[in-house]
């Protein structure tokens, strides 16, 4: 029996940008029905555009971040803006779809500017670790999982007690109604585009500090975090980060056995297929879409 | 503006009146004949002079277009008719391929080349009915996203086993024979010149096409239709829409296993980066940019997919400038052209022609 310790930090970490990452698509689908399924290259994106800044311009570090994460919400809003309001009254199928189209969009600017090759960014919290347990804990490590609970909680809040969150929800539940009832139907959804956007762009660079900075790679890892979603039914915040905290722990052992090992990137698969047989041949129904 | 509307019909209408005394009695027959007529020319184009006119490489490129059409009819049949989207075409493509690799390098006798196709085919049907299963009951987005799911994973495990190639044990494959022994089917001595190759999969590729058609012209076509419509009527018809989804997507996974056995079988034979997960996505796009509503559809988004990248490549472009129209495609079929362009470049250029005579025209 290997020692799991070390495998156990870096998957609480990957499950906490999961987390992140899985909350900013759970609410952008609650807000306006979008699974933004350019989430992963969106981020992929600004990680590779701080790493241009930092290598090649010469920005300073934190310039080429705030770059990223800034990157990350412009994008996000300017195709919400965009594609959002005409295929509002579509099916949520067509809308994830269409979300698609950006992230090709994104995947050819990417191999075109930056090409295959992998490139590598690590942000300056790496450097700073501690023992804990006989474990080394780094910073970026203590980041995406603090991140990623902090962000949880304080959505979970911010849907609960503000103005804009009680709009967001009620758009959920009717948006016709909702515009009706004088809401801003527009600027609420703009809102809700550009903080999902924000939590792309930090998670672009969390994720390329932490699994590495690989065009297709960061683009799919998506796919953990939308498992994450889906085992939330896309709706509870709380069960996504659990899961997500989950699936970046089990992913993350497996890879301490090595006739498992190559295949640790199924579990995200294998966990969204259990999620919905139980979803699909258990009692409880799915709420939307 | 509306001077020059009312002449252009006024000059339309007595032409088109012309033509229907003498068309009404022959136009019904003609109509009928026309299709299958354009079809058989087209056929006898490809298996014939074309092959002709080509370099080997180019028929290489050629065969490649006309398996990936196989690719693209069957999520075309899923998208179109169904409604259903799948995003694991690719993924399956290359798991059609594994299977015929590892029976083609074989267990005991060699299968005759088109029982090997069959075989790899239902066993493709199989694995793809079970990774549809569980989302077939929900809503399409679900499926949508498990077979993203099933694309990534699968891309991944290829990865980790690589395609047999003569290797011991169950997964067939050995590292040291990877640089000498390509993954390849061997292929029958009928078919070994690539120009033979191609003419076959082109048949193969018309009955494909030809199943699709007589599907959609079916009872299961009705019930598709049904389905794609409105789900909860198709219930209150009577239509049992898990069994009729399921059919489809074992329909589409069926040919999607051909293809993959076609392609196991074409030269160089298969290497695990032909496969790359983003292709699943890739293919979603030609696809709705080729129309979903129209079999000629994967035709033009089979040349897109593969015709293309090698035209850019020899007129020097990057092919990645592609990809970046793919993603605008797929906005543009979203937002304004469901029909695709099989459909809409003809409109466009009818309207084009349209505009363009207006303007040409003296002012009245």
């Amino acid at each position: 029996m290997p020692d799991l310790r070390p495998y156990l930090v870096l998957g609480l970490a990957l499950g906490g940008v999961f987390a992140l990452s899985g909350v900013g698509l759970v609410v952008l689908f609650r807000a306006t029905g979008v699974l933004n399924l350019a989430y992963g290259a969106v981020g992929a994106t600004g990680a590779l555009i701080a790493w241009s800044l930092i290598n090649v311009v010469g920005t300073p570090e934190w310039a080429g971040y705030l770059v990223t994460i800034v990157f990350g919400g412009v994008v996000t809003l300017a195709y919400g803006v965009l594609v959002g309001p005409p295929l509002a009254d579509r099916d949520p199928l067509v809308k994830a779809v269409a979300s698609l189209g950006l992230t090709l969009i994104l995947l050819g600017v990417m191999s075109w500017a930056w090409s295959y090759q992998a490139h590598s960014l690590v942000l300056p919290t790496t450097r700073w670790a501690f023992a804990l347990g006989g474990v080394r804990v780094n910073g970026t490590q203590l980041l995406g999982l603090g991140l990623g609970i902090i962000v949880t909680v304080a959505t979970a809040l911010f849907l609960e007690r503000t103005k804009l969150g009680v709009a967001m929800r009620s758009l959920a539940n009717h948006r016709e109604t909702t515009a009706m009832l004088g809401v801003p139907v527009r600027r609420v959804e703009a809102a809700a585009w550009l903080g999902s956007g924000l939590l792309a762009g930090a998670t672009g660079l969390l994720l390329s500090t932490l699994v590495g900075l690989d065009i297709v790679g960061l683009t799919f890892l998506v796919i953990a975090a939308l498992s994450a979603a889906l085992i939330g039914r896309l709706d509870s915040l709380w069960t996504t980060m659990l899961a997500a905290l989950v699936i970046g722990i089990v992913q993350s052992c497996v890879t301490a056995f090595p006739p498992v090992s190559p295949y640790r990137t199924l579990t995200p698969f294998i966990f969204a297929i259990l999620a919905l047989l139980w979803f699909g041949f258990g009692r409880r129904g799915l709420r939307r879409a | 503006m509306s001077a020059p509307d009312v002449e252009l019909g006024a000059s339309a209408e007595p032409r088109r009146g012309g033509f229907a005394l003498a068309g009404d009695l022959v136009g019904v027959d003609r109509a009928r004949l026309r299709r299958p007529a354009v079809i058989l020319a087209l056929l006898l184009f490809a298996l014939l002079i074309l092959p002709a006119l080509l370099s080997t490489f180019w028929v290489q490129i050629l065969t490649s277009v006309a398996i990936y059409s196989i690719v693209t009819l069957s999520l075309s049949l899923l998208m179109g008719r169904v409604g259903l989207v799948s995003l694991c075409q690719i993924a399956l493509l290359a798991v059609g391929g594994w299977v015929a690799l590892r029976l083609g390098f074989g267990f005991g006798p060699a299968l005759p080349f088109p029982l090997l196709l069959l075989v790899t085919a239902l066993v493709t049907a199989v694995i793809g009915t079970l990774i549809g299963l569980p989302a077939l009951r929900l809503s399409g987005l679900y499926l949508a996203l498990i077979t993203l799911m099933a694309a990534a994973a699968i891309s991944q495990i290829l990865q980790a086993v690589n395609f047999p190639n003569g290797g011991p044990g169950f997964l067939g494959y050995s590292p040291s024979a990877a640089g000498s022994v390509a993954a390849a089917v061997q292929r029958p001595a009928l078919l070994a010149s690539d120009t033979a190759y191609f003419r076959a999969v082109v048949v193969v590729a018309g009955l494909m096409f030809l199943v699709a058609v007589l599907h959609v012209r079916s009872k299961a076509g009705r019930a598709w239709a049904a389905i794609r419509q409105s789900e909860p009527a198709a219930i209150a018809a009577g239509v049992n829409v898990t069994l009729y989804k399921l059919w489809a997507f074992a329909l589409a996974s069926f040919m999607t296993g051909v293809a993959g056995c076609l392609l196991a079988a074409s030269a160089g034979g298969l290497t695990t980066y032909a496969f790359p997960a983003q292709d699943s996505i890739t293919i979603l796009a030609v696809v709705l940019m080729g129309g979903i509503y129209n079999f000629w559809g994967a035709i033009v988004a089979g040349v897109l997919l593969k015709l293309m990248p090698e035209l850019l490549k020899s007129w020097g472009l990057p092919p990645d400038v592609l990809t970046i129209l793919f993603g605008i495609g797929v906005l543009q079929a979203m937002l304004t052209a469901p029909q695709g362009l099989a459909v809409q470049v003809p409109k466009d250029l009818a309207a084009l022609g349209r505009a363009l005579s207006r303007r040409t025209r003296p002012a009245p």
